[in-house]
C-alpha cells in the first residue's frame, strides 16, 4: 500500500462532504471518496443512530453505538460529527457545516430534509454551487415517495428477489441487503460526474437518486423485455437460458465443515468436449445431440444427474483443480471462511486490516479495482460516533469555544 | 464529436471494447453524456446474437440494445494490423478505454496498457476481468456463475436443502461493471491531479466478494459460518424469515422491532384481530442473544402469514406503507413495468431503435438537476465509422456503415 505521499491520498484534496446518508448505500458510496482523500463527516446523533451502529458483529457483551464492525466497514476514512437534527437548533449547525461543504448527501425519507430546514433550495442558498445528492428508496417524487424499506426488501421491489429461487419453489431473493451494492455505484458515479461538470462550470446541482430505479439496471434485458414482448423472466436455479451443464453440484465432504458444493459453467463445445473427457464419458463425446448447446439445453436433467454423481465422489479442491486446468469455468461455491482466505484475493491484498479501539483489529473490504498511479493508502480507522464534534464545530462551523460547551450543554451536539 | 448534449460526461471519449462483463459500465457513462463509441468486429458484436429478441429472428436483440442505450458503433478487426493502427489512433485523443479480455490478449495484439501508456498518456484504461490481472487464479476459466460462487455471495443465497443460487439474469457481470464506472470516475478526477490516465484493474470476484455484508465479519470476528436460508437474512447463526406468500404472489417483510406496533395497528384496521403482543415483540431484537424460542417465532410468523395470505402483493404494499411498515412486493419484470411510481416518475421512455424501431426502454438510474440523463438507442454496426475513422492513417476504403447483420456463427463470448 501506498503512503500518504502517494497521488493516491489527494485525489479528493479541499474536498468536504457533509454526509447525512445512513445505514449502506450512502455510506459506502461517500466512503470511496474518503479512500482517496475528501475530508466526509458523517453528521449522525445518539437519538437517532445509524442501524449499522446498532448491528453486528461486535465485540461479546459491547453493546454499544461504537462497537459495531458493520459501520465500521462503511464508515472507514471519515469523521463524526453528533448533531441531534431534531432539536430546534440542529439545523443551525448543520448549516454552518453545509456553507463549507462542496457535497452534501443524505438518504432520509423524502420531506424529513425540508421539514428541518435543509432542502436543497435551502441548501444551495447557503452554498450556491453545492452538489447534493438524496438517495431514498424510490425518489422524491411520485405517490411511493414515502415508502420506506431497506436493501433486503428493496430487492423484492426491484425485481431481484422475483428471478432467484427455484422454479418449483417460493423464491428466496439473496438473504443480503442486495441493492445497496448496486444503488451505491450510481451515486457515486452521479456525485463524480456531477463534481467535474462544477470543476469545469462552477455550477452545482441537485441529484434524485431512487434506489428503485438504480437497482433495475442489474436486470440485464429482463424490464426492457416485459416492457416490448411482455415475456416475464422467472428463476431458474442455476441454470442458464444459453448454456448447459450450468448449475452448482455437491462434492464430498472435505471435513473443512458445512457442504460444498462446486459450480461448473459450460459456456461453449470446446469446454464441454473437455468436461466429457475429464468425467471419461465417452457415450456424451460420441453424442450427436450434445454437441452443441441447444442439444446439451435439451438433456441437461440426465447431464446434472451424471455431473452430480461424479462430483460428489470428489472433494471440492479436486473438481476445482481438475476442471481449471483443462480450461472448463468451475469453482468452489465459496462460504465465507473461503472468500476470507481465498489466495486471489489474498494477492490483491482485497482485505484490509484496521484497528480500531473498541472493536480492535479487523479486516474489510477494499475496492474491487486497483489504480495503477494512484492507489489509496490505508484508509483511517472508522470514528467513534462524535470523536469530531469539536472539530467540525470549532474549526468548521467557526463556534467559540463557549458556544461550543453551550451547545453541548443544550444537548444540540453530542 | 458531438456536444449536443450537455451531459455531466459530454467533453469526454469512451472507447468500449467490453464483451458481457462490461457493457453496463460505458451504458452508465453515455447516459451521463459520454461519447461512447462502441468498438464490434465486422459484422457486429456478438451480443447482437444474444436474447432476448423483440421479433422471432435472430437480429432484433433486447439485450443489446438495454446494454448498447446512447453509445456510437465503429467496427474494427482487431487481428488486422490496420484496423489495430487505427484503434491506436483513436486511443490517443480518447478519455477512457474500457476492455474485458483475458489479462495479456489486449497486449499480444499491441494495444494492452503497456503499448498504449506512452503514446496515450491521458487514456484511463480500464481492464474488466473475473478475477484481477494478476495472480493465482487470474487465468482461471470463468462466467457469470464463477463470479457469484468465487466472491462467495452464492452461499448466503438459496434453499439449506438445495445448492447454492445466484439469481436468473446475470447480476455478477453488471455488479462487476458498476464498480468499474465508479473506479473510471475516481481515475478521471486523479487526472485532473496528476495529468495522467492510468491502469484500473478491477475484478468481478472482489466486486462479488463486497455484497456479503457482514456475514464474512461474522467469520473474521467470531469464527461463524453464515449459510444460505431461503427466503430469509441469516443474521450470523440465527435466521429472519422475510418472503410471505400472499394472495397472488410473495411480499417481503422483515420483522424488525420497529414494525411490530404498526403491523399490529394495521392488522387491526384491516380487521385481522391479532393476538401477538406487539409491545413485547417491539422490544425484541431480531438476531443477538436472548431471542424467543422457534415455536414462539413460528406462531408470530404464521400469524403474519395469515394476514398477508388474505390480500394481493401490490395492495400490501399500498396500505401496508400507510402504516409505515416496510413491506415490498416481490415483483416481476412486469410489474415494474407497471409500477406507478415509476411511471409517474416518466422512468421508461420511447427511442426509435434503428434496428428495432419504437422500442419502450427504462430511463434515467438517477435524476440530475444540471445535467440530465439522455436515453437514447443503441447504434447499428459500424453505423458512425465514417465519423470517427476518417483521418485514419490508411488508404484502404473504410468499412460501410452495416444495415443487415450476417450470422458470423461465434458463440457470445
Amino acid at each position: 500500500m501506498s503512503s500518504s505521499e502517494s497521488p493516491g491520498a489527494h485525489v479528493f484534496d479541499g474536498i468536504r462532504i457533509a454526509d447525512f446518508a445512513w445505514v449502506g448505500v450512502g455510506p459506502n458510496a461517500t466512503m470511496q471518496m474518503a479512500f482517496h482523500g475528501a475530508e466526509v463527516i458523517r453528521v449522525e446523533s445518539s437519538h437517532r443512530p445509524d442501524t449499522f451502529r446498532s448491528g453486528g458483529p461486535r465485540p461479546a457483551g459491547d453493546g454499544s453505538l461504537d462497537a459495531s464492525a458493520y459501520f465500521a466497514k462503511f464508515n472507514r476514512g471519515k469523521r463524526s460529527v453528533a448533531i441531534n437534527l431534531a432539536h430546534p437548533r440542529g439545523a443551525e449547525v448543520a448549516k454552518r457545516l453545509i456553507a463549507t461543504a462542496d457535497i452534501v448527501t443524505e438518504s432520509f425519507a423524502p420531506g424529513f430534509m425540508e421539514r428541518i430546514g435543509l432542502s436543497y433550495e435551502e441548501v444551495r442558498r447557503i452554498k450556491p454551487d453545492v452538489i447534493m445528492c438524496s438517495m431514498s428508496m424510490e425518489g422524491q417524487t411520485g405517490p411511493h415517495a414515502g415508502f420506506r424499506g431497506f436493501g433486503l426488501t428493496l430487492q423484492a421491489t426491484a425485481g431481484v428477489t422475483g428471478v432467484t429461487g427455484w422454479p418449483d419453489r417460493p423464491p428466496v431473493g439473496t438473504g443480503v441487503a442486495y441493492t445497496d451494492w448496486v444503488a451505491t455505484h450510481i451515486g457515486i458515479i452521479g456525485i463524480l460526474s456531477a463534481l467535474d461538470h462544477r470543476r469545469r462550470t462552477g455550477e452545482g446541482q441537485y441529484i434524485d437518486l431512487s434506489q428503485f430505479e438504480a437497482s433495475t439496471l442489474v436486470l440485464d434485458a429482463g424490464v426492457i423485455d416485459a416492457a416490448n414482448t411482455g415475456r416475464v423472466a422467472g428463476p431458474l436455479g442455476n441454470r442458464d437460458l444459453r448454456y448447459a451443464p450450468h448449475g452448482v453440484y455437491p462434492c464430498a465432504d472435505d471435513h473443512t465443515g458445512g457442504d460444498r458444493w462446486i459450480a461448473i459453467a459450460v459456456t461453449n463445445d470446446d469446454q464441454w468436449r473437455c468436461l466429457a473427457q475429464i468425467m471419461d464419458r465417452q457415450d456424451w463425446l460420441e453424442s450427436d445431440a450434445l454437441c452443441d448447446a441447444a442439444g446439451r439445453l435439451a438433456a441437461q436433467d440426465a447431464l446434472d444427474e451424471g455431473i452430480t454423481a461424479w462430483t460428489s465422489q470428489q472433494t471440492v479442491d479436486e473438481v476445482e483443480r481438475t476442471l481449471q486446468a483443462v480450461g472448463v469455468p468451475a469453482h468452489r461455491a465459496s462460504n465465507v471462511r473461503d472468500a476470507h482466505e481465498d489466495p486471489q484475493l489474498a494477492h490483491r491484498n482485497h482485505w484490509w486490516t484496521s484497528d480500531h479501539p473498541v472493536i480492535g483489529e479487523l479486516s474489510y473490504e477494499s475496492p474491487p479495482w486497483r489504480l495503477s498511479d494512484t492507489p489509496p493508502p490505508m484508509p483511517r480507522r472508522s470514528p467513534l460516533l462524535g470523536e469530531d464534534s469539536e472539530y467540525v464545530n470549532r474549526e468548521l462551523c467557526g463556534y467559540s469555544q463557549e458556544e461550543f460547551q453551550q451547545l453541548m450543554v443544550e444537548g444540540v451536539v453530542e | 464529436m458531438s456536444q449536443e448534449t450537455n451531459g455531466a460526461l459530454s467533453p469526454y471519449q469512451v472507447i468500449d471494447l467490453t464483451a458481457e462483463i462490461g457493457g453496463l459500465s460505458t451504458m452508465v457513462l453515455a447516459g451521463l453524456g459520454a461519447d461512447v463509441v462502441r468498438v464490434e468486429r465486422p459484422g457486429g458484436h456478438p451480443t447482437r446474437k444474444r436474447g432476448p429478441m423483440v421479433r422471432e429472428d435472430n437480429d432484433s436483440s433486447l439485450y443489446w440494445a438495454q446494454m448498447n442505450a446512447g453509445k456510437r458503433s465503429i467496427t474494427l478487426d482487431l487481428d488486422d494490423d490496420i484496423d489495430r493502427e487505427r484503434l491506436g489512433a483513436l486511443c490517443e485523443s480518447a478519455d477512457f478505454l474500457f476492455e474485458s479480455d483475458a489479462p495479456g490478449a489486449m497486449a499480444s495484439r499491441g494495444l494492452g496498457y503497456g503499448d498504449l501508456r506512452e503514446r496515450a498518456p491521458q487514456l484511463i484504461y480500464v481492464s474488466i476481468t473475473p478475477f484481477g490481472q494478476t495472480g493465482p487464479k487470474s487465468m482461471w476459466a470463468a462466467s457469470d456463475l464463477i463470479g457469484h460462487v468465487s466472491g462467495g455471495l452464492s452461499s448466503l443465497v438459496g434453499d439449506p436443502d438445495r445448492a447454492p443460487l445466484r439469481p436468473s439474469v446475470e447480476q455478477a457481470y453488471n455488479i462487476t461493471a458498476l464498480n468499474a464506472g465508479s473506479a473510471a470516475m475516481i481515475a478521471l478526477h486523479a487526472r485532473h491531479l496528476t495529468g495522467r490516465g492510468q491502469h484500473v484493474d478491477v475484478s468481478m470476484q472482489a466486486a462479488m466478494a463486497n455484497t456479503l455484508g457482514n456475514a464474512r465479519l461474522y467469520y473474521e470476528m467470531d469464527g461463524i459460518i453464515t449459510e444460505r436460508a431461503g427466503g430469509a437474512r441469516a443474521f450470523a447463526n440465527r435466521a429472519t424469515r422475510i418472503i410471505y406468500p400472499c394472495s397472488d404472489g410473495y411480499v417481503a417483510f422483515v420483522r424488525v422491532p420497529a414494525s411490530m406496533i404498526r403491523l399490529h395497528k394495521w392488522m387491526t384496521a384491516e380487521g385481522a384481530d391479532p393476538q401477538f403482543d406487539a409491545e413485547r415483540w417491539a422490544g425484541i431484537a431480531i438476531a443477538g442473544d436472548n431471542l424467543p424460542s422457534d415455536d414462539e417465532i413460528a406462531k408470530l410468523e404464521s400469524e403474519i402469514e395469515g394476514f398477508f395470505a388474505a390480500h394481493g402483493a401490490q395492495a400490501l404494499y399500498e396500505s401496508g406503507q400507510h402504516f409505515n411498515v416496510m413491506i415490498c412486493p416481490v415483483n416481476t419484470m412486469q410489474d415494474i413495468v407497471d409500477s406507478p411510481q415509476l411511471n409517474a416518475r416518466s422512468f421508461f421512455e420511447e427511442v426509435d431503435d434503428p434496428a428495432l424501431g419504437l422500442l419502450k426502454v427504462p430511463g434515467a438510474p438517477l435524476k440530475m438537476s444540471a445535467t440530465p440523463w439522455r436515453t437514447r438507442p443503441a447504434p447499428m454496426p459500424g453505423q458512425h465509422n465514417d465519423e470517427y475513422l476518417s483521418r485514419s492513417p490508411s488508404q484502404r476504403e473504410l468499412p460501410k456503415a452495416e444495415r443487415v447483420l450476417p450470422d458470423t456463427g461465434l458463440a457470445p463470448t
